[in-house]
């Protein structure tokens, strides 16, 4: 008889950024109802699931409710940075934790969050240094007015200036704005070596179709000069966004469609890194509970701690994991791996450095 | 134009907590290892090597000036102060032990990171003030030294503003401060012998 361990779900499926969220619990369902197939596994995870509907004010309220009402001390959730940092103080007072599964601006490390996607060392920092060494060191900044805008742009800044490089303007838009013209304006007069796309949601959809028409009129804004560099773009927005403006973006993150090295698995493909990416959480989640007695009682820090087996390659001072770095480019409408780096452990708060990495730098793998 | 703050990076710094072991250091601790620090406990008394510590946090309730092998205010490093009772005697004694910012006990989740950020940038803000008001005070105490020194080559038949030109001048060829050639100007004519100008004056 498996011991049934109630597990939350805090993810909206509706609202600008349901791709998203639906990909993270297509890969949290997905593990959950794997796990609860498995004969020999000691757990059955039951879902209680809470839907925000891409209102902010709902995330906390709604943890609550998950932490309150139901015997669950984990969940799964959250896909803006926003919504993370809404749900801290719900977390602290109810001694619950998060586990979060989208790339973010890092600068966090909270004892009731563990990262299991990707921060700037293991997205931004590589994905700066390919483009050094390929087009060139003159940036043009884009985002939307929006923490992970604002915390991904002021570190390229630091990290283009600090290589010597140039960042020829920057521009924010608001949340949901169509307003691209301006945008393309100035990237047109500046004439940069790439494009750094911070944008989210809709204004990045739009911003992506409104470049590929200026590539059409000026060849210098083709990717082969100039593409456009994406951080937390994968398959799971594809749908959205015209299929000739997505060729030739260039994205980092740890897993892309058909790509191998995910960790833990060898044989199994994901639809996107998002995917892969709760799919993990729970599985390490589900391995943890089921490692010791008295483990789904136990905080974060004390489930971690008393493993028996080891913390899941969860770091245990900064609850961010090791990953591997992909630099993949839209080609055919499918991501198609340029290059590939060995594993590297999430450093939020980049205490071992923030320079570009170098391609070229001995832990690098080329894909041929 | 306002200048733009770089964001120092914290790791593989040296933090010291000067505060009796108990839970909100823990969670001090906890967050000061995620930003990447080394952490050092101490209590009642910084040990000698925390002056080479790149920042302190320090109990507010509890903490005396003895504590500190430096005098108050003149930390080598950023100073934070824990403060748990918000009584305005606890808060005066941490500003002038010298805090730099602050941490309110009990310390939760987060917090620490600004507080350090906040703490060494003020610090740098005080050293370089500092700085800068000893080199303006210590050139306000040569205003008289400067005024001998043009008087003395004025006397050489030299108009007021030409004798002030050549000091000028001379400080340039000898490269050192306007200040430092009048001194220089005074102190050779003294050991000449000369009359005290300022008898001259009178």
């Amino acid at each position: 008889m498996k011991k049934r361990i109630e597990l939350g779900l805090l993810y909206s499926r509706s609202g600008s950024y349901s791709l998203i969220s639906e990909a993270c619990r297509i890969g949290a369902l997905s593990a959950i109802a794997e796990i609860n197939a498995l004969p020999d596994f000691p757990l059955s995870l039951i879902p209680v699931e809470r839907d925000p509907q891409g209102n902010i004010d709902a995330y906390g309220p709604l943890c609550e409710e998950i932490l309150r009402e139901s015997g669950a001390r984990h969940v799964v959730g959250c896909v803006t940075s926003w919504s993370r940092k809404e749900v801290i103080p719900t977390l602290e007072k109810f001694g619950g934790t998060l586990w979060y599964a989208v790339p973010y601006e890092g600068f966090e490390a909270s004892d009731h969050i563990v990262y299991t996607h990707a921060c700037p060392n293991q997205h931004l920092l590589p994905l700066l240094g390919w483009a050094f060494a390929r087009l060139g060191r003159r940036g043009f900044l884009t985002g939307s007015n929006y923490i992970w805008g604002w915390e991904m742009n002021r570190l390229a800044r630091d990290v283009i200036s600090s290589a010597g490089g140039e960042v020829l303007g920057e521009r924010y838009l608001r949340l949901g704005s169509l307003e691209i013209d301006r945008m393309i304006d100035e990237i047109r007069a500046t004439r940069p070596d790439f494009v750094l796309n911070n944008l989210i949601g809709p204004s990045q959809y739009a911003f992506l179709e409104a470049y590929h028409r200026l590539g059409q009129e000026d060849p210098h804004f083709r990717p082969e000069t100039c593409p456009i560099l994406s951080c937390n773009l994968t398959e799971c927005e594809m749908p959205a966004i015209h299929p000739a403006a997505a060729e030739g973006l260039v994205a980092a993150g740890p897993y892309f469609r058909g790509a191998s090295g995910w960790p833990e698995v060898t044989n199994r493909n994901f639809g996107s890194s998002h995917e892969a990416a709760a799919w993990s959480s729970v599985y390490r989640l589900a391995r943890l509970l089921s490692g010791h007695e008295g483990a789904p009682e136990q905080s974060l820090a004390q489930l971690l701690a008393d493993a028996p087996a080891g913390s899941e390659g969860i770091d245990l001072a900064t609850h961010h994991t090791e990953l591997p770095v992909l630099i993949a480019q839209v080609e055919n409408g499918a991501f198609a791996v340029r290059e590939s780096f060995a594993p590297v452990a999430g450093d939020p708060y980049l205490a071992h450095g923030r320079e570009a990495v170098a391609p070229g730098a001995p832990r690098l793998k080329v894909v041929s | 134009m306002k200048r733009k703050i770089r964001i120092p990076n914290l790791g593989g710094a040296h933090a010291y907590i000067l505060h009796r072991p108990h839970p909100t250091v823990q969670a001090l601790e906890r967050q000061l290892r995620a930003i990447g620090l080394t952490v050092v406990h101490c209590w009642p008394e910084l040990p000698a090597e925390a002056l080479s510590g790149d920042f302190v946090f320090f109990d507010a309730d509890q903490g005396y000036d003895e504590q500190f092998p430096w005098k108050p205010g003149q930390s080598p490093m950023p100073m934070i102060a824990l403060i748990g009772s918000e009584a305005p005697g606890r808060i005066e004694w941490s500003l002038e032990a010298g805090a730099h910012a602050q941490l309110l006990k009990p310390v939760g989740d987060g917090g620490v990171y600004s507080a350090l950020l906040i703490a060494r940038l003020a610090f740098e803000a005080r050293q370089s003030l500092s700085v800068e008001i000893a080199d303006l005070r210590r050139r306000l105490d040569e205003r008289q030294t400067v005024v001998r020194a043009v008087t003395l080559l004025a006397a050489r038949g030299k108009t007021e503003s030409e004798a002030y030109d050549q000091l000028r001048q001379m400080a340039m060829a000898w490269r050192v401060s306007f200040e430092d050639a009048a001194r220089r100007i005074v102190a050779n004519h003294e050991e000449q012998g000369g009359p005290d100008d300022r008898r001259d004056l009178g």
